[in-house]
Protein backbone atom coordinates (compact mmCIF):
# COMPACT_ATOMS: atom_id res chain seq x y z
CA UNK A 1 0.00 0.00 0.00
CA UNK A 2 2.74 2.51 0.91
CA UNK A 3 6.08 2.11 -0.28
CA UNK A 4 8.99 4.68 0.19
CA UNK A 5 12.29 4.87 -1.34
CA UNK A 6 15.50 6.53 -0.12
CA UNK A 7 13.50 9.61 0.61
CA UNK A 8 15.55 13.03 1.50
CA UNK A 9 13.77 15.95 2.58
CA UNK A 10 16.87 18.78 3.42
CA UNK A 11 16.06 22.06 4.54
CA UNK A 12 19.22 23.93 3.28
CA UNK A 13 22.26 22.30 5.28
CA UNK A 14 19.88 20.41 7.63
CA UNK A 15 18.68 16.52 6.50
CA UNK A 16 15.23 16.56 8.01
CA UNK A 17 14.66 13.00 6.70
CA UNK A 18 17.77 10.91 5.13
CA UNK A 19 17.52 7.92 2.71
CA UNK A 20 14.32 6.64 4.20
CA UNK A 21 12.75 3.77 2.86
CA UNK A 22 9.75 1.47 4.26
CA UNK A 23 7.14 -0.71 3.02
CA UNK A 24 3.04 -1.19 4.28
CA UNK A 25 1.65 -3.68 3.25
CA UNK A 26 -2.32 -2.87 2.59
CA UNK A 27 -4.26 -4.13 5.92
CA UNK A 28 -0.70 -3.47 8.52
CA UNK A 29 -0.88 -1.19 11.05
CA UNK A 30 3.14 0.60 11.27
CA UNK A 31 4.01 2.23 14.38
CA UNK A 32 6.24 4.87 13.38
CA UNK A 33 8.49 5.61 16.33
CA UNK A 34 11.02 8.20 17.07
CA UNK A 35 12.26 10.90 19.42
CA UNK A 36 11.33 14.53 18.89
CA UNK A 37 13.02 15.81 15.20
CA UNK A 38 13.70 12.82 14.44
CA UNK A 39 11.53 12.97 10.57
CA UNK A 40 8.28 11.78 11.85
CA UNK A 41 6.10 14.71 11.02
CA UNK A 42 8.23 15.46 7.85
CA UNK A 43 8.06 12.26 6.36
CA UNK A 44 4.29 11.94 7.10
CA UNK A 45 3.59 15.44 5.66
CA UNK A 46 5.46 14.45 2.41
CA UNK A 47 3.29 11.22 2.19
CA UNK A 48 0.18 13.29 2.63
CA UNK A 49 1.47 15.61 -0.17
CA UNK A 50 2.39 18.35 2.36
CA UNK A 51 5.44 18.84 1.61
CA UNK A 52 8.06 17.92 -1.61
CA UNK A 53 10.59 15.42 -0.75
CA UNK A 54 14.23 16.77 -1.97
CA UNK A 55 14.72 13.14 -3.26
CA UNK A 56 13.20 9.82 -3.42
CA UNK A 57 10.28 8.05 -4.53
CA UNK A 58 6.76 7.98 -2.37
CA UNK A 59 4.30 5.65 -3.74
CA UNK A 60 0.59 4.86 -2.06
CA UNK A 61 -0.92 2.39 -4.03
CA UNK A 62 1.27 2.18 -7.07
CA UNK A 63 0.80 5.79 -7.56
CA UNK A 64 3.38 8.37 -7.07
CA UNK A 65 3.10 10.95 -4.72
CA UNK A 66 4.55 13.83 -6.18
CA UNK A 67 3.19 13.27 -9.56
CA UNK A 68 -0.09 12.51 -8.98
CA UNK A 69 -0.34 14.70 -5.54
CA UNK A 70 -4.51 15.43 -6.64
CA UNK A 71 -5.25 11.95 -7.11
CA UNK A 72 -3.40 10.51 -4.16
CA UNK A 73 -5.45 12.74 -1.80
CA UNK A 74 -8.50 10.52 -2.23
CA UNK A 75 -6.60 7.54 -1.12
CA UNK A 76 -5.06 9.44 2.35
CA UNK A 77 -6.63 10.11 5.38
CA UNK A 78 -4.30 12.56 7.44
CA UNK A 79 -4.58 13.07 10.99
CA UNK A 80 -2.10 15.77 12.26
CA UNK A 81 -0.74 16.21 15.82
CA UNK A 82 -2.92 19.05 16.20
CA UNK A 83 -6.70 19.32 16.84
CA UNK A 84 -7.16 21.61 13.65
CA UNK A 85 -11.23 21.73 13.65
CA UNK A 86 -13.08 24.99 13.29
CA UNK A 87 -14.71 26.04 16.47
CA UNK A 88 -17.27 28.14 14.92
CA UNK A 89 -18.72 25.14 13.56
CA UNK A 90 -21.30 22.13 14.88
CA UNK A 91 -19.76 18.59 14.75
CA UNK A 92 -21.84 17.70 12.03
CA UNK A 93 -21.32 20.85 10.22
CA UNK A 94 -17.50 20.11 10.60
CA UNK A 95 -17.91 16.47 8.91
CA UNK A 96 -20.00 17.97 6.20
CA UNK A 97 -18.02 20.44 5.14
CA UNK A 98 -15.10 17.63 4.45
CA UNK A 99 -17.52 15.47 2.73
CA UNK A 100 -18.66 18.02 0.37
CA UNK A 101 -14.97 19.17 -0.57
CA UNK A 102 -14.94 15.28 -1.77
CA UNK A 103 -17.82 15.26 -3.29
CA UNK A 104 -19.86 13.23 -1.40
CA UNK A 105 -23.20 13.24 -2.36
CA UNK A 106 -25.37 15.29 -0.03
CA UNK A 107 -28.14 12.09 0.41
CA UNK A 108 -25.02 9.74 1.23
CA UNK A 109 -23.28 12.61 3.55
CA UNK A 110 -25.96 11.76 6.30
CA UNK A 111 -25.31 8.00 6.70
CA UNK A 112 -21.48 8.70 6.61
CA UNK A 113 -21.29 11.41 8.90
CA UNK A 114 -23.73 9.18 11.02
CA UNK A 115 -21.75 6.00 10.95
CA UNK A 116 -18.42 8.02 11.48
CA UNK A 117 -19.86 9.94 14.73
CA UNK A 118 -20.62 6.24 15.89
CA UNK A 119 -17.31 4.99 14.77
CA UNK A 120 -15.73 7.51 17.21
CA UNK A 121 -18.44 7.54 19.67
CA UNK A 122 -19.47 11.08 18.92
CA UNK A 123 -23.07 10.70 18.29
CA UNK A 124 -24.37 12.32 21.11
CA UNK A 125 -22.42 15.51 20.51
CA UNK A 126 -23.81 15.90 16.58
CA UNK A 127 -25.32 18.97 17.73
CA UNK A 128 -22.48 20.48 19.57
CA UNK A 129 -20.27 23.21 18.74
CA UNK A 130 -16.71 22.03 17.87
CA UNK A 131 -15.65 24.51 20.37
CA UNK A 132 -17.91 22.90 23.43
CA UNK A 133 -15.89 19.55 22.88
CA UNK A 134 -13.03 18.13 25.26
CA UNK A 135 -9.74 17.42 23.71
CA UNK A 136 -10.32 13.88 23.49
CA UNK A 137 -13.63 14.37 21.91
CA UNK A 138 -11.85 17.03 19.07
CA UNK A 139 -9.32 14.42 18.39
CA UNK A 140 -11.75 11.66 17.83
CA UNK A 141 -13.49 14.49 15.29
CA UNK A 142 -10.30 15.06 13.78
CA UNK A 143 -10.09 11.36 13.08
CA UNK A 144 -13.52 10.92 12.01
CA UNK A 145 -12.77 13.75 9.44
CA UNK A 146 -9.80 11.96 8.08
CA UNK A 147 -12.12 8.89 7.52
CA UNK A 148 -15.15 11.04 5.58
CA UNK A 149 -14.01 9.92 1.98
CA UNK A 150 -13.19 6.07 3.18
CA UNK A 151 -9.48 6.92 2.54
CA UNK A 152 -7.06 3.66 1.88
CA UNK A 153 -3.97 4.44 3.96
CA UNK A 154 -4.04 6.28 7.50
CA UNK A 155 -1.93 8.60 8.35
CA UNK A 156 -2.14 9.37 12.39
CA UNK A 157 0.47 11.88 13.83
CA UNK A 158 0.59 11.10 16.89
CA UNK A 159 -3.17 10.83 17.69
CA UNK A 160 -3.21 10.23 21.10
CA UNK A 161 -0.92 12.98 22.71
CA UNK A 162 -1.89 15.11 25.57
CA UNK A 163 -4.96 12.75 25.63
CA UNK A 164 -5.59 12.07 29.52
CA UNK A 165 -5.49 7.47 29.97
CA UNK A 166 -9.31 7.07 29.51
CA UNK A 167 -8.95 8.78 25.97
CA UNK A 168 -6.14 7.17 24.59
CA UNK A 169 -7.56 3.78 25.76
CA UNK A 170 -11.11 5.03 23.49
CA UNK A 171 -8.35 6.31 21.04
CA UNK A 172 -7.07 2.41 20.99
CA UNK A 173 -10.14 1.15 20.37
CA UNK A 174 -11.08 2.97 17.27
CA UNK A 175 -8.21 2.03 15.58
CA UNK A 176 -8.32 -1.29 16.54
CA UNK A 177 -11.89 -1.31 14.67
CA UNK A 178 -10.41 0.62 11.52
CA UNK A 179 -7.68 -2.01 11.77
CA UNK A 180 -10.33 -4.79 11.80
CA UNK A 181 -11.71 -2.70 8.79
CA UNK A 182 -8.83 -3.17 6.73
CA UNK A 183 -7.32 0.10 6.45
CA UNK A 184 -3.82 0.62 6.10
CA UNK A 185 -2.52 2.95 8.91
CA UNK A 186 0.64 4.53 9.40
CA UNK A 187 0.82 5.91 13.13
CA UNK A 188 3.39 7.86 14.92
CA UNK A 189 3.67 7.85 19.09
CA UNK A 190 6.40 8.27 21.96
CA UNK A 191 3.75 5.71 24.15
CA UNK A 192 5.26 2.54 22.56
CA UNK A 193 4.20 0.05 24.74
CA UNK A 194 0.14 0.74 23.07
CA UNK A 195 2.22 0.76 19.77
CA UNK A 196 3.85 -2.50 20.23
CA UNK A 197 0.03 -3.87 21.39
CA UNK A 198 -1.57 -2.18 18.19
CA UNK A 199 0.90 -2.52 15.90
CA UNK A 200 1.96 -5.53 13.42
CA UNK A 201 5.36 -3.65 12.26
CA UNK A 202 7.65 -0.81 13.89
CA UNK A 203 10.10 1.33 12.68
CA UNK A 204 12.38 3.37 14.66
CA UNK A 205 13.34 6.50 13.08
CA UNK A 206 16.66 8.87 14.10
CA UNK A 207 17.92 11.48 13.08
CA UNK A 208 16.06 11.09 9.81
CA UNK A 209 17.42 7.78 9.27
CA UNK A 210 15.32 4.53 9.44
CA UNK A 211 17.40 2.58 12.39
CA UNK A 212 15.51 -0.48 12.54
CA UNK A 213 11.98 -1.33 10.76
CA UNK A 214 9.88 -4.90 10.53
CA UNK A 215 7.62 -6.78 12.88
CA UNK A 216 7.50 -6.66 16.48
CA UNK A 217 8.93 -9.90 17.02
CA UNK A 218 11.37 -9.32 14.46
CA UNK A 219 12.89 -6.05 15.89
CA UNK A 220 13.25 -7.92 18.76
CA UNK A 221 15.43 -10.85 17.91
CA UNK A 222 17.35 -8.02 15.77
CA UNK A 223 18.06 -5.63 18.38
CA UNK A 224 18.15 -8.66 21.01
CA UNK A 225 20.93 -10.97 20.01
CA UNK A 226 19.38 -13.78 21.81
CA UNK A 227 15.81 -14.69 23.56
CA UNK A 228 15.53 -15.09 27.58
CA UNK A 229 13.54 -17.91 28.39
CA UNK A 230 12.13 -18.47 32.31
CA UNK A 231 11.00 -21.31 33.96
CA UNK A 232 9.59 -22.22 37.36
CA UNK A 233 9.71 -25.48 38.79
CA UNK A 234 8.35 -26.78 41.98
CA UNK A 235 11.52 -28.58 42.88
CA UNK A 236 14.45 -30.15 41.05
CA UNK A 237 16.22 -26.71 40.64
CA UNK A 238 19.62 -28.15 39.72
CA UNK A 239 18.67 -30.79 38.29
CA UNK A 240 16.60 -28.37 35.68
CA UNK A 241 20.34 -26.31 35.61
CA UNK A 242 21.94 -29.78 34.18
CA UNK A 243 19.28 -30.50 31.72
CA UNK A 244 19.38 -26.96 29.98
CA UNK A 245 22.93 -27.11 30.17
CA UNK A 246 23.15 -30.06 27.54
CA UNK A 247 21.36 -27.66 24.90
CA UNK A 248 24.12 -25.59 23.01
CA UNK A 249 21.59 -22.84 22.46
CA UNK A 250 21.43 -21.98 25.89
CA UNK A 251 23.53 -19.55 27.55
CA UNK A 252 24.09 -17.02 30.57
CA UNK A 253 21.69 -19.39 32.92
CA UNK A 254 20.62 -18.15 36.24
CA UNK A 255 18.98 -19.16 38.99
CA UNK A 256 16.45 -18.11 41.01
CA UNK A 257 14.01 -19.35 43.92
CA UNK A 258 12.58 -21.96 41.94
CA UNK A 259 12.92 -20.09 38.99
CA UNK A 260 15.47 -20.38 35.88
CA UNK A 261 16.33 -17.44 32.85
CA UNK A 262 18.54 -18.37 30.66
CA UNK A 263 19.80 -16.71 27.06
CA UNK A 264 18.33 -18.59 24.18
CA UNK A 265 19.01 -18.78 20.39
CA UNK A 266 16.44 -20.89 18.28
CA UNK A 267 13.64 -21.61 17.04
CA UNK A 268 10.06 -22.04 18.63
CA UNK A 269 10.67 -25.57 17.83
CA UNK A 270 13.97 -25.95 19.64
CA UNK A 271 12.26 -24.28 22.51
CA UNK A 272 9.38 -26.81 22.59
CA UNK A 273 12.09 -29.81 22.54
CA UNK A 274 13.95 -27.71 26.06
CA UNK A 275 10.20 -28.25 27.60
CA UNK A 276 9.77 -32.19 26.31
CA UNK A 277 13.28 -32.82 27.28
CA UNK A 278 12.61 -31.57 31.03
CA UNK A 279 9.37 -32.82 31.42
CA UNK A 280 10.19 -36.16 30.41
CA UNK A 281 13.58 -35.81 32.94
CA UNK A 282 11.18 -36.03 35.63
CA UNK A 283 11.40 -31.63 36.21
CA UNK A 284 8.34 -30.46 37.72
CA UNK A 285 7.71 -27.90 35.37
CA UNK A 286 5.10 -24.87 36.87
CA UNK A 287 5.91 -22.17 34.41
CA UNK A 288 8.00 -22.25 30.87
CA UNK A 289 7.58 -18.89 28.73
CA UNK A 290 9.48 -16.50 26.79
CA UNK A 291 10.23 -13.41 28.45
CA UNK A 292 9.16 -10.69 25.73
CA UNK A 293 11.74 -7.81 25.39
CA UNK A 294 10.49 -3.97 25.81
CA UNK A 295 9.91 -1.78 23.07
CA UNK A 296 11.20 1.14 25.40
CA UNK A 297 14.12 -0.75 25.86
CA UNK A 298 14.71 -0.96 22.43
CA UNK A 299 14.28 2.19 21.26
CA UNK A 300 16.62 3.25 23.95
CA UNK A 301 19.10 0.88 22.30
CA UNK A 302 18.82 2.02 18.86
CA UNK A 303 18.74 5.56 19.56
CA UNK A 304 21.25 6.15 22.34
CA UNK A 305 21.28 9.45 22.95
CA UNK A 306 20.51 10.83 19.66
CA UNK A 307 23.26 8.22 18.19
CA UNK A 308 22.12 5.50 15.77
CA UNK A 309 24.21 2.03 17.39
CA UNK B 1 -24.42 22.54 -9.11
CA UNK B 2 -21.22 22.26 -7.07
CA UNK B 3 -20.27 25.26 -5.13
CA UNK B 4 -17.37 25.99 -3.35
CA UNK B 5 -17.40 24.11 -0.08
CA UNK B 6 -15.19 26.70 1.43
CA UNK B 7 -17.91 29.70 0.29
CA UNK B 8 -20.42 27.20 1.59
CA UNK B 9 -18.81 27.00 4.99
CA UNK B 10 -17.26 30.88 4.93
CA UNK B 11 -20.83 32.12 4.36
CA UNK B 12 -22.57 29.97 6.86
CA UNK B 13 -19.89 31.30 9.30
CA UNK B 14 -19.99 34.72 9.07
CA UNK B 15 -23.91 35.02 8.67
CA UNK B 16 -24.84 32.70 12.13
CA UNK B 17 -25.37 34.86 14.87
CA UNK B 18 -25.57 38.99 14.96
CA UNK B 19 -22.15 40.43 14.19
CA UNK B 20 -23.19 39.90 10.41
CA UNK B 21 -26.51 41.92 10.78
CA UNK B 22 -24.51 43.77 13.37
CA UNK B 23 -22.04 45.05 10.69
CA UNK B 24 -25.08 45.73 8.29
CA UNK B 25 -26.74 47.81 10.78
CA UNK B 26 -24.04 49.80 11.70
CA UNK B 27 -22.97 50.62 8.19
CA UNK B 28 -26.66 51.61 6.95
CA UNK B 29 -27.03 53.72 10.27
CA UNK B 30 -23.58 55.86 9.14
CA UNK B 31 -24.81 56.10 5.55
CA UNK B 32 -28.13 57.08 6.55
CA UNK B 33 -26.84 59.73 8.97
CA UNK B 34 -24.63 61.04 6.62
CA UNK B 35 -27.84 61.19 4.18
CA UNK B 36 -29.87 62.97 6.62
CA UNK B 37 -27.45 65.34 7.26
CA UNK B 38 -27.00 66.09 3.52
CA UNK B 39 -30.81 66.53 2.63
CA UNK B 40 -31.64 68.44 6.06
CA UNK B 41 -28.76 71.07 4.99
CA UNK B 42 -30.52 70.87 1.32
CA UNK B 43 -33.85 71.91 2.79
CA UNK B 44 -33.11 74.39 4.49
CA UNK B 45 -31.40 76.30 1.88
CA UNK B 46 -33.01 79.35 2.40
CA UNK B 47 -32.41 80.65 -1.30
CA UNK B 48 -33.95 78.04 -2.71
CA UNK B 49 -37.95 77.62 -2.41
CA UNK B 50 -37.97 74.05 -4.67
CA UNK B 51 -36.48 71.02 -4.89
CA UNK B 52 -33.44 71.59 -7.49
CA UNK B 53 -32.21 68.46 -9.09
CA UNK B 54 -28.68 70.08 -8.69
CA UNK B 55 -28.54 69.45 -5.13
CA UNK B 56 -28.73 65.77 -5.40
CA UNK B 57 -25.32 66.12 -6.38
CA UNK B 58 -23.94 66.80 -2.96
CA UNK B 59 -25.89 64.08 -1.59
CA UNK B 60 -24.69 61.36 -3.89
CA UNK B 61 -21.29 62.76 -4.08
CA UNK B 62 -21.28 62.17 -0.26
CA UNK B 63 -22.95 58.37 -0.31
CA UNK B 64 -20.78 58.10 -3.02
CA UNK B 65 -17.59 59.06 -0.90
CA UNK B 66 -18.63 57.88 2.68
CA UNK B 67 -19.40 54.26 0.78
CA UNK B 68 -16.00 53.70 -1.07
CA UNK B 69 -14.44 54.99 2.27
CA UNK B 70 -16.39 52.42 3.88
CA UNK B 71 -15.37 49.73 1.22
CA UNK B 72 -11.91 50.76 1.19
CA UNK B 73 -12.00 49.94 5.12
CA UNK B 74 -14.18 46.66 5.33
CA UNK B 75 -12.75 44.70 1.96
CA UNK B 76 -8.93 44.50 3.57
CA UNK B 77 -10.34 43.42 6.87
CA UNK B 78 -12.67 40.70 5.46
CA UNK B 79 -9.69 39.23 3.77
CA UNK B 80 -6.81 39.88 5.53
CA UNK B 81 -6.85 37.01 7.80
CA UNK B 82 -8.80 34.65 5.29
CA UNK B 83 -5.63 32.24 5.14
CA UNK B 84 -3.32 33.29 8.05
CA UNK B 85 -6.56 32.59 10.16
CA UNK B 86 -6.78 29.16 9.01
CA UNK B 87 -2.69 28.58 9.38
CA UNK B 88 -3.43 30.16 12.93
CA UNK B 89 -6.21 27.86 13.40
CA UNK B 90 -4.03 24.95 12.29
CA UNK B 91 -6.77 24.15 9.58
CA UNK B 92 -4.93 24.82 6.80
CA UNK B 93 -2.82 21.74 6.38
CA UNK B 94 -6.08 19.73 6.70
CA UNK B 95 -7.35 21.73 3.30
CA UNK B 96 -4.41 21.62 1.84
CA UNK B 97 -4.19 17.77 2.31
CA UNK B 98 -7.64 17.27 1.03
CA UNK B 99 -8.20 17.41 -3.12
CA UNK B 100 -9.44 20.55 -3.38
CA UNK B 101 -7.19 23.16 -5.85
CA UNK B 102 -5.73 25.58 -3.55
CA UNK B 103 -7.17 28.19 -6.22
CA UNK B 104 -10.42 27.06 -5.19
CA UNK B 105 -9.50 27.50 -1.19
CA UNK B 106 -8.27 31.42 -2.05
CA UNK B 107 -11.45 32.19 -4.57
CA UNK B 108 -13.34 30.74 -1.84
CA UNK B 109 -12.41 32.54 0.97
CA UNK B 110 -12.13 36.18 -1.79
CA UNK B 111 -15.55 35.37 -3.01
CA UNK B 112 -17.14 34.43 0.60
CA UNK B 113 -15.55 38.30 1.88
CA UNK B 114 -16.90 39.78 -1.28
CA UNK B 115 -20.01 38.41 -0.90
CA UNK B 116 -20.23 40.11 2.70
CA UNK B 117 -19.23 43.77 0.79
CA UNK B 118 -21.72 42.96 -1.69
CA UNK B 119 -24.45 42.63 0.91
CA UNK B 120 -23.33 45.72 2.60
CA UNK B 121 -23.81 47.75 -1.27
CA UNK B 122 -27.03 45.98 -1.96
CA UNK B 123 -28.56 46.87 1.46
CA UNK B 124 -27.64 50.42 0.81
CA UNK B 125 -29.64 50.82 -2.10
CA UNK B 126 -32.70 52.15 -0.13
CA UNK B 127 -30.49 54.86 1.16
CA UNK B 128 -29.02 56.05 -2.07
CA UNK B 129 -32.91 55.78 -3.35
CA UNK B 130 -33.01 58.54 -1.47
CA UNK B 131 -31.18 60.56 -4.36
CA UNK B 132 -34.23 59.92 -6.72
CA UNK B 133 -36.09 62.38 -5.02
CA UNK B 134 -34.25 65.13 -6.09
CA UNK B 135 -33.12 63.95 -9.41
CA UNK B 136 -30.32 64.42 -11.77
CA UNK B 137 -29.14 60.66 -11.21
CA UNK B 138 -30.17 58.03 -13.38
CA UNK B 139 -30.26 54.14 -11.88
CA UNK B 140 -27.84 53.27 -14.90
CA UNK B 141 -25.38 55.88 -12.59
CA UNK B 142 -25.84 54.04 -9.48
CA UNK B 143 -25.59 51.02 -11.30
CA UNK B 144 -22.42 52.18 -13.12
CA UNK B 145 -20.80 53.06 -9.38
CA UNK B 146 -22.38 49.85 -7.64
CA UNK B 147 -20.25 48.14 -10.26
CA UNK B 148 -16.80 50.26 -9.61
CA UNK B 149 -17.54 49.51 -5.76
CA UNK B 150 -17.73 45.66 -6.46
CA UNK B 151 -14.11 45.61 -9.14
CA UNK B 152 -12.51 47.82 -6.36
CA UNK B 153 -13.86 45.57 -3.33
CA UNK B 154 -12.48 42.55 -4.89
CA UNK B 155 -8.80 44.64 -6.13
CA UNK B 156 -8.75 45.46 -2.22
CA UNK B 157 -9.71 41.63 -1.05
CA UNK B 158 -7.24 40.10 -3.34
CA UNK B 159 -4.90 42.27 -1.70
CA UNK B 160 -5.63 41.53 1.98
CA UNK B 161 -5.41 37.64 0.48
CA UNK B 162 -2.53 37.74 -1.19
CA UNK B 163 -0.50 38.94 2.39
CA UNK B 164 -2.45 36.81 4.17
CA UNK B 165 -1.30 34.03 2.23
CA UNK B 166 2.05 35.11 2.68
CA UNK B 167 2.58 35.98 6.12
CA UNK B 168 2.19 33.51 8.78
CA UNK B 169 0.10 36.17 11.13
CA UNK B 170 -3.10 38.28 10.69
CA UNK B 171 -1.23 41.10 12.22
CA UNK B 172 1.12 41.03 10.04
CA UNK B 173 -0.73 40.42 6.92
CA UNK B 174 -3.10 43.28 8.07
CA UNK B 175 -0.85 46.10 8.32
CA UNK B 176 0.87 45.38 4.97
CA UNK B 177 -2.54 45.70 3.12
CA UNK B 178 -3.83 48.63 4.59
CA UNK B 179 -0.37 49.79 3.90
CA UNK B 180 -0.24 49.26 0.15
CA UNK B 181 -3.97 50.56 0.21
CA UNK B 182 -2.10 53.98 2.04
CA UNK B 183 0.27 53.44 -0.89
CA UNK B 184 -1.69 52.88 -3.81
CA UNK B 185 -4.13 55.78 -2.55
CA UNK B 186 -1.72 58.55 -0.89
CA UNK B 187 1.43 57.39 -2.53
CA UNK B 188 1.04 57.52 -5.65
CA UNK B 189 -0.87 60.58 -5.44
CA UNK B 190 2.60 61.77 -3.60
CA UNK B 191 4.52 60.61 -6.24
CA UNK B 192 2.18 62.22 -8.98
CA UNK B 193 2.32 65.57 -7.11
CA UNK B 194 6.31 65.69 -7.18
CA UNK B 195 6.38 64.33 -10.71
CA UNK B 196 4.09 67.10 -11.63
CA UNK B 197 5.88 69.57 -9.71
CA UNK B 198 9.17 68.66 -11.19
CA UNK B 199 8.12 68.04 -15.01
CA UNK B 200 4.47 70.40 -15.57
CA UNK B 201 4.38 72.99 -18.03
CA UNK B 202 1.63 74.43 -20.25
CA UNK B 203 1.81 71.45 -22.89
CA UNK B 204 1.10 68.76 -19.87
CA UNK B 205 -2.65 67.36 -20.74
CA UNK B 206 -1.88 63.83 -19.66
CA UNK B 207 -2.71 61.95 -16.26
CA UNK B 208 0.59 60.72 -14.42
CA UNK B 209 -0.05 56.84 -15.62
CA UNK B 210 0.91 55.55 -11.94
CA UNK B 211 -2.38 56.97 -11.19
CA UNK B 212 -4.50 54.79 -13.35
CA UNK B 213 -4.04 52.23 -10.58
CA UNK B 214 -4.92 54.48 -7.70
CA UNK B 215 -8.42 53.69 -6.80
CA UNK B 216 -9.32 57.18 -5.44
CA UNK B 217 -8.46 58.73 -9.00
CA UNK B 218 -11.20 56.06 -10.30
CA UNK B 219 -13.50 56.45 -8.39
CA UNK B 220 -13.49 60.45 -8.25
CA UNK B 221 -13.01 60.51 -12.30
CA UNK B 222 -16.47 58.25 -12.58
CA UNK B 223 -17.94 60.18 -10.10
CA UNK B 224 -17.31 63.81 -12.35
CA UNK B 225 -17.79 61.70 -15.52
CA UNK B 226 -21.15 61.30 -14.32
CA UNK B 227 -21.55 65.16 -13.45
CA UNK B 228 -20.22 65.65 -16.95
CA UNK B 229 -17.00 66.71 -15.97
CA UNK B 230 -18.30 69.06 -13.22
CA UNK B 231 -17.58 68.52 -9.56
CA UNK B 232 -15.18 69.76 -7.30
CA UNK B 233 -13.58 67.14 -6.17
CA UNK B 234 -11.59 66.75 -9.77
CA UNK B 235 -9.79 69.73 -9.18
CA UNK B 236 -7.41 67.51 -6.18
CA UNK B 237 -6.22 65.24 -7.94
CA UNK B 238 -3.33 66.07 -10.80
CA UNK B 239 -4.29 65.06 -14.25
CA UNK B 240 -8.38 63.95 -13.54
CA UNK B 241 -9.30 67.81 -13.73
CA UNK B 242 -7.74 68.17 -17.02
CA UNK B 243 -8.96 65.31 -18.49
CA UNK B 244 -12.76 66.20 -18.45
CA UNK B 245 -12.20 69.33 -20.23
CA UNK B 246 -12.21 68.15 -23.32
CA UNK B 247 -7.64 68.30 -23.79
CA UNK B 248 -7.67 64.78 -23.23
CA UNK B 249 -9.08 61.95 -25.40
CA UNK B 250 -9.14 58.06 -25.08
CA UNK B 251 -10.56 56.10 -22.33
CA UNK B 252 -11.78 57.55 -19.02
CA UNK B 253 -9.22 56.49 -16.27
CA UNK B 254 -12.40 54.73 -14.10
CA UNK B 255 -11.96 51.90 -16.94
CA UNK B 256 -8.56 52.21 -17.28
CA UNK B 257 -8.70 52.09 -13.39
CA UNK B 258 -10.77 48.91 -12.74
CA UNK B 259 -9.24 47.06 -15.81
CA UNK B 260 -6.30 47.70 -13.62
CA UNK B 261 -7.53 46.12 -10.99
CA UNK B 262 -8.93 43.49 -12.95
CA UNK B 263 -5.60 42.27 -13.74
CA UNK B 264 -3.87 42.86 -10.23
CA UNK B 265 -6.84 40.19 -8.89
CA UNK B 266 -6.07 38.01 -11.45
CA UNK B 267 -2.31 38.21 -10.22
CA UNK B 268 -2.56 38.07 -6.74
CA UNK B 269 -5.45 35.42 -6.71
CA UNK B 270 -2.53 33.14 -9.16
CA UNK B 271 0.42 34.35 -7.04
CA UNK B 272 -1.82 33.33 -3.24
CA UNK B 273 -2.94 30.06 -4.92
CA UNK B 274 1.07 29.31 -5.96
CA UNK B 275 2.08 30.25 -2.50
CA UNK B 276 -0.08 27.91 -0.01
CA UNK B 277 0.26 25.19 -2.83
CA UNK B 278 2.77 22.63 -1.05
CA UNK B 279 3.35 21.03 -3.78
CA UNK B 280 4.47 23.59 -6.38
CA UNK B 281 5.17 23.04 -9.66
CA UNK B 282 7.98 25.14 -10.84
CA UNK B 283 8.09 27.50 -13.89
CA UNK B 284 10.33 26.05 -16.45
CA UNK B 285 12.30 29.03 -16.95
CA UNK B 286 13.52 28.32 -13.30
CA UNK B 287 14.05 24.76 -13.62
CA UNK B 288 18.02 23.97 -13.04
CA UNK B 289 19.09 22.01 -16.04
CA UNK B 290 20.21 18.36 -14.98
CA UNK B 291 23.91 17.65 -15.44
Amino acid sequence: MLKIKDLVKTYGKFVAVNNLNLEIPQGEIYGFVGPNGAGKTTTMKIISGLLTATSGEVMVDNVDVTRNSRKIKESIGYMPDFFGVYDDLKVTEYLDFYASIYKIKEKERKKITDDLLELVDLSNKRESYVDSLSRGMKQRLCLARSLIHNPKLLILDEPASGLDPRARVEMKEILRNLKDMGKTILISSHILSELAELCTHIGIIDNGKMVISGSVSEIMQQVYSSRVIKLKVNDKLEQAEMVLKEFPNIDKITLGENTIQAGFEGSDQDMSRILATLVTRGIPVVTFSQLDGNLEDVFMKVTRGGEVQ
Amino acid sequence: MNINPVLLKEAKVRMRGWRAAGIVALYLVILALVTIFVAYDSYNNIYSSTIDPGRSVGTYSALAVIQFILILFIAPALTAGAISGEREKQTLDLLLCTKLPTRSIILGKLVASISQIILLIIASLPVFSVIFMFGGISIAEIAQLFMFYIITAIAAGSIGIFYSSHMKKTTASTVLTYGTGAFMILGTLFIAWIYMGIFRDNNYKEIFPLLYANPLVGFVSLISEQFGGQGSLAGFLPGIGRTYTGTTKGMSPWIINLIFDGALTVLLITLSARKINPVKRKISIFKKKKI
